[in-house]
């Protein structure tokens, strides 16, 4: 009879933890829906009722395999944008290090792509950009390394990236320019930024990729 | 008993301990010798340990960018210093290119590398020593100690 008893009241017990448990879930994937989303950097502007975000301005490169690089290469794709020079010997060989896991993460990942700006168009020939590229060991379909007018190189750099890029005689190198990788969505609005000279910095950029193609049902 | 064989008795006692102490000094012997080669060794490990320490405090300052903390440089931009071939055999060659740099192409374990590589100027003889310490005891290398001795001597041959 006791048996009885204690039996049957953990049976009652059974729809309110269940009842607890969904709750519970539903709780925990609300809260998740919401911080899945990332942040869109810059300015924003009201046209009417719409908000308009800063995106990335128009711009029209060569890679490494001459091909002509523009804003079209990359749609209906999210890209890491970064700025180096081939000859750089402080922080860009640390950049390309973590590029490359970026490169390697994201293999199987068509929607993801990678666009190298170098900031020393003199030197860094289209020639020398493809053996740079080859040499890291990385396809051009995936990763350009872009050369081009120089100021229009270093105007997209601070007006559309917001990356510090100029020459300068005081630096080792000649040229100061930041470390960052910056994340953009398909929509050419930036999604994050990120010190690409440091390991946890690039995880973070790894998981931010994942976040952003979800976004988009990937 | 007379006096003189008591005298007698006496040192043939003394002679006979002297006898049976002999072999354990002998057998001691090789224990001092031990024990005198353990406290020289002990004393240029320290000062192994010293080199390796700071070698690799340096060489993460000034190398491990390209070269990466492992030693295994970056695809076929930047060689890697473990295994290295182009290392076993070009001993001097590596300690002067740590101070004056390096230009064209390097053949490295069969493959072709071709980025220029910036000195480090402002290296001492010791401080090259350490990196050099520490590069050649490490990712399969064991060279032991790289002292500054050698360092100046390849260092001379290679000054501009």
């Amino acid at each position: 009879m006791k048996l009885f008893w204690g039996r049957q009241r953990s049976l009652s017990c059974l729809p309110i933890a269940i009842g607890m448990f969904t709750a519970y879930c539903l709780l925990l994937s609300a809260c998740r829906s919401k911080e899945e989303k990332l942040p869109i950097f810059g300015e924003r502007t009201a046209n009417g009722t719409d908000t308009v975000f800063h995106t990335i301005a128009p711009f029209r490169f060569v890679d490494q395999d001459s091909a002509i690089i523009t804003n079209e290469s990359f749609g209906g794709k999210i890209y890491v944008a970064d700025f180096f020079f081939t000859t750089c010997r402080t922080i860009c060989p640390i950049m390309k290090t973590q590029l490359v896991r970026v490169y390697e993460e994201t293999r199987d990942m068509p929607d993801v792509m990678i666009l190298s700006h170098t900031i020393d168009p003199e030197y860094d020939t289209v020639a020398l950009l493809h053996d740079f590229a080859r040499r890291l060991g990385v396809e051009s379909k995936k990763w350009h390394f872009v050369t081009g007018l120089r100021d229009s190189i270093y105007k997209i750099a601070q007006t559309s990236y917001f990356a510090t890029a100029m020459k300068d005689q005081t630096e080792p190198d000649g040229f100061i320019h930041s470390g960052a990788f910056l994340l953009i969505d398909k929509a050419r609005r930036i999604r994050g930024k990120y010190d690409g000279t440091k390991e946890e910095d690039v995880n973070r950029l790894m998981g931010d990729i994942n976040t952003l193609r979800k976004e988009y049902g990937e | 008993m007379p006096e003189n064989k008591r005298v007698v008795v006496g040192v043939h006692y003394l002679s006979r301990l002297a006898l049976c102490l002999l072999p354990l000094a002998y057998c001691l012997l090789p224990f001092a010798y031990c024990l005198l080669l353990l406290l020289g060794c002990s004393r240029t490990d320290a000062k192994f340990q010293q080199y390796y320490v700071q070698g690799e405090q340096l060489y993460i300052k000034h190398c491990s960018n390209c070269h990466q903390k492992s030693g295994k440089g970056l695809g076929l931009l930047y060689p890697p210093l473990g295994p290295s071939d182009y290392m076993e055999k070009n001993f001097n060659d590596v300690l002067c290119q740590m101070k004056y740099g390096r230009k064209g192409f390097l053949s490295v374990n069969g493959q072709d590398f071709n980025q220029p590589m910036p000195g480090v100027r402002s290296l001492t003889e010791l401080e090259i020593a350490e990196v050099a310490t520490y590069v050649y005891n490490t990712w399969g290398h064991d060279r032991g100690m790289v002292e500054v001795a050698e360092v100046k001597q390849a260092l001379d041959k290679c000054s501009p």
